[in-house]
């Protein structure tokens, strides 16, 4: 996995040097194809692969999430915190010809990401209002210090819609749901459903000399080695999101005219976990949890079920976080050099003998329903648990009966799970540890009913300081309380692979990788 | 075309000794049925003896992942996880053998039941058991099974259950048109005219009577059921506490081009134990069967 960083580094800088040529259609696959292109209703993946082509953000983030001007040329943010004001560029017209400015910020945020966008009424909920002194001014009003807030303004998480198109119509139900009219330096031009999105080059873009490609062809193809062979015979350039097989990855990497990188998707940072039922026998003893994140062999796992694509994690907040600060290596460590025996001595030490059949307890471990790795991953846990003395046996359901019984009944004692962390923690990771997230019925929020005062006190301490030095040292203290206690042992951070012809340059640029707007991509002739 | 089916069961028959030793003697003549119960046998010893050749659990993380096969401990290499795949296979067995004939015995038990009344009593009996058979026939087998694991959850119980709810049909209409041509044969209308109870004229007249087709159906039923079985465990809708053959090929497709003997052997026995299953079924259909055999003399 390394050296498949290393590679993209490589390849980023040697595209960095040589000249950009303009012109060419990129072909790219999405997987699966998108229900719709409302960006600012839904969001799954598959349709901000296509529609952050066309709707822009606020901001865009640099690769060390430093936030980077897109229709906002500058901000800044007052003393207390309760203040954004945005400088909007100049210059800036919807695809239809009309202009674009503040009102439609103000009717972006308040009216559509805030009612509609499944995260907006969480994330943008501390805005109260949105001013607009003049037409390139829009001044955010928060309610709170938000030092998470910037961050979620980009492209794929807070789309700018067009206020004349939206206005006066059922924003759930607007027909440019299908056809979505932005700002961006793509076009949409059509829709042939089950086979291709086509989007042109916007000639009028804001930024001159942008875009470099004269069309991007967004192709869906249902048969994952169908893909795999149009990328290895060229016919398609870009694959990301697992579209093309992590199993046929290392193959197409060694073909000259591919290059496969696993950056590009450090804004979802996804965590592979164990989760414990912390409310019930037996895992409601710390001890007995440590037991089972110790005898863990995080590198097996990676290297054996995933085929080499993740890291090793070592708490909640994954090591994306390192530029920011907010990451800390400097934790409890659960690494030893013999697993099983330093589990079985922690089991023995917190009182819990093996009987005469060697067996301490029997749980029932459930798994991810989401196919062959969570599986394996599962089989191997069974295996882990056997040698510490602790049966389980192997329960796999459908996905709806797995979430309610983690996520409503809670009626499980360990599980597989995997999340996103999301660019701040305040979005991905607060919503696994508050007492206040534990809401029956809500999935992906705490299943494992977790609850600290401690805890508590601290994460909410942190979503409204801004003093970054202050903040870091917030969540240094959480991560290691939720290390210490370990209601979650985790796993490693998964690494997803994006597959692109070596004629693509500048493919990935930034941890948004595949919802980057791909102004600046160009294709070789 | 005397002893078995003309004469009430079991009376003023030849000494079983001697049946049996006929029997046999037909039943060798078919070559590839006696290879295929050399095979069958081989199965059954792996499956009898898998708990004193691998004592171990066979889900164990027995050593390096993928080690080709003869190296190390690996007779026949280790998957992903680094499980030992002759371990599997032999456990594996018991899985295949033992889902096979449970299933079987139920579909069966099933099949006779359905088929026996209908074909027994006639009339609006048989019509509204045939309609519900064919209710079941016009639904496809294998993807009728999946449908119940899912909707039952993937245990063993379960898998046995989908396989017989699959199953019985083709038999009960086997057993149908066995009853409908036994039941106006002079020696059920004696018992008739005796006043023997229905029931007993059932089990004990028309059953034993009939039994050979159904032995033959059920020998290739057994093959089905682990065919199905297999299939279900490929789709990952195995019982994940149980080790299976088929579990083993799903388990191993995905790196089928770096490791080949993940899915190559516990499939190659897959293959082996449904063809003999098979040969033994015609064997025994050649053995059983009277028409085949008045030519055969």
């Amino acid at each position: 996995m390394r050296s498949l960083m290393l590679g993209a580094a490589l390849a980023a800088a040697a595209a960095s040097a040589s000249a950009q040529e303009s012109g060419g259609t990129m072909v790219m696959v999405t997987q699966p194809e998108p229900p719709n292109l409302a960006s600012y209703l839904s969001t799954s993946g598959p349709i901000g692969q296509v529609a952050t082509k066309v709707y822009e953000g606020l901001v865009t983030l640099g690769w060390d999430f430093e936030i980077q001007p897109a229709l906002a040329k500058s901000w800044e943010v007052s003393e207390d915190g309760l203040t954004v004001t945005f400088n909007l560029q100049d210059g800036v017209t919807w695809h239809d010809g009309e202009a674009f400015d503040s009102a439609d910020v103000q009717f972006s945020i308040m009216n559509v990401l805030r009612e509609v966008h499944p995260r907006g009424g969480a994330t943008l909920s501390i805005i109260e209002a949105v001013e607009t002194p003049d037409p390139l001014t829009a001044v955010l009003k928060l309610s709170e210090p938000a030092p998470y807030l910037m961050v979620a303004l980009n492209g794929y998480e807070s789309p700018m819609v067009a206020q004349h198109v939206f206005e006066g119509t059922d924003i759930r139900a607007n027909e440019t749901a299908n056809a979505p009219v932005g700002t961006g330096p793509f076009k949409f031009v059509e829709w042939q459903k089950g086979q291709y999105v086509r989007l042109d080059k916007n000639e009028n873009y804001w930024r001159d000399g942008r875009p470099y490609l004269d069309r991007v062809v967004v192709r869906f193809i249902a048969d994952a080695s169908t893909r795999t062979a149009a990328m290895e015979n060229g016919e398609l350039h870009f694959a990301a999101f697992g579209a093309i097989p992590n199993i046929d990855v290392p193959r197409l990497e060694e073909m000259d005219s591919i290059e496969v990188t696993t950056k590009g998707y450090e804004y979802f940072a996804p965590i592979m976990q164990l989760q414990f039922n912390v409310d019930a026998k037996p895992f409601d003893d710390p001890a007995v949890r440590r037991a089972v994140a110790t005898a863990m062999d995080r590198e097996f796992v990676v290297e054996n079920i995933w085929f080499g694509f993740g890291k090793p994690a070592t708490g909640p907040i994954s090591s994306n976080f390192a530029a920011s600060g907010i990451y800390t290596a400097d934790v409890p460590s659960f690494e030893v050099d013999d697993r099983i025996a330093a589990a079985n001595k922690m089991l023995d030490d917190a009182g819990y003998p093996r009987g005469a059949d060697g067996v301490r307890f029997s749980i029932v471990h459930d798994m991810t329903p989401y196919g062959e790795e969570w599986r394996r991953f599962g089989e191997y846990t069974k295996q882990v648990l056997a040698e510490i003395g602790v049966a389980a046996e192997l329960r796999y359901e459908d996905v709806a009966t797995w979430l309610k019984r983690v996520y409503t009944d809670y009626d499980y004692a360990l599980s597989s799970n995997w999340l996103f962390s999301m660019p701040d923690p305040v979005l991905g990771v607060h919503r696994q540890y508050h007492s206040n997230q534990i809401r029956p019925g809500t999935v992906f929020v705490n299943g494992t009913k977790w609850s600290s005062p401690e805890t508590d006190a601290l994460m909410d301490a942190a979503k409204t300081e801004t003093d970054p030095a202050a903040r870091a040292e917030l969540y240094a203290k959480f991560q290691n309380i939720i290390v210490e206690q370990s209601p979650i042992v985790f796993m490693h951070e998964l690494e997803f692979t994006t597959v692109y012809n070596t004629k693509l340059h500048n493919a990935v640029s930034g941890p948004l990788g595949v919802y980057n707007s791909f102004a600046d991509v160009w294709l070789e002739q | 075309m005397t002893d078995l089916s003309e004469a009430p069961h079991g009376q003023g028959a030849p000494t079983t000794r001697g049946r049996a030793a006929d029997f046999w003697r037909r039943y060798v003549r078919n070559r590839s049925a006696v290879a295929g119960l050399v095979i069958l046998l081989t199965v059954i010893a792996m499956a009898a003896l898998a708990p004193l050749l691998y004592p171990a659990d066979p889900f164990s993380l027995a050593g390096r992942p993928m080690s080709p096969p003869m190296t190390g401990q690996f007779l026949l290499g280790s998957d992903t996880l680094g499980r030992d795949i002759a371990a599997g296979m032999a456990h594996g067995a018991r899985t295949s053998l033992l889902i096979g004939v449970v299933a079987t015995l139920v579909a069966v038990g099933l099949g006779v039941l359905m088929g026996g009344l209908a074909g027994y009593y006639g009339g609006w009996i048989d019509d509204v058991l045939m309609r519900l058979t064919e209710v079941f026939q016009t639904i496809p087998s294998f993807i009728f099974a999946i449908l119940l694991v899912a909707v039952l959850t993937p245990s063993i119980v379960n898998i046995i259950i989908a396989i017989a709810v699959v199953s019985w049909p083709a038999l009960a209409r086997l057993v149908r048109g066995e009853f409908l041509s036994m039941r106006n044969r002079e020696f059920v209308q004696a018992n008739v005219v005796m006043g023997m109870a229905d029931w007993r004229i059932i089990l004990v007249q028309i059953l034993p009577n009939c039994l050979s087709p159904i032995i033959v159906a059920a020998s290739l039923l057994v093959a089905t059921a682990i065919l199905i079985e297999s299939g279900l465990s490929f789709l990952g809708l195995g019982d994940p506490n149980v080790m299976s053959w088929g579990f083993q090929v799903g388990a191993g497709r995905t790196v089928l081009r770096r490791a080949w003997w993940i899915v190559t052997f516990p499939g190659l026995a897959i293959m082996l134990t449904v063809l003999a299953i098979n040969l033994v079924g015609e064997g025994l259909n050649d053995a059983l069967n009277p028409r085949l055999r008045e030519r055969a003399s």
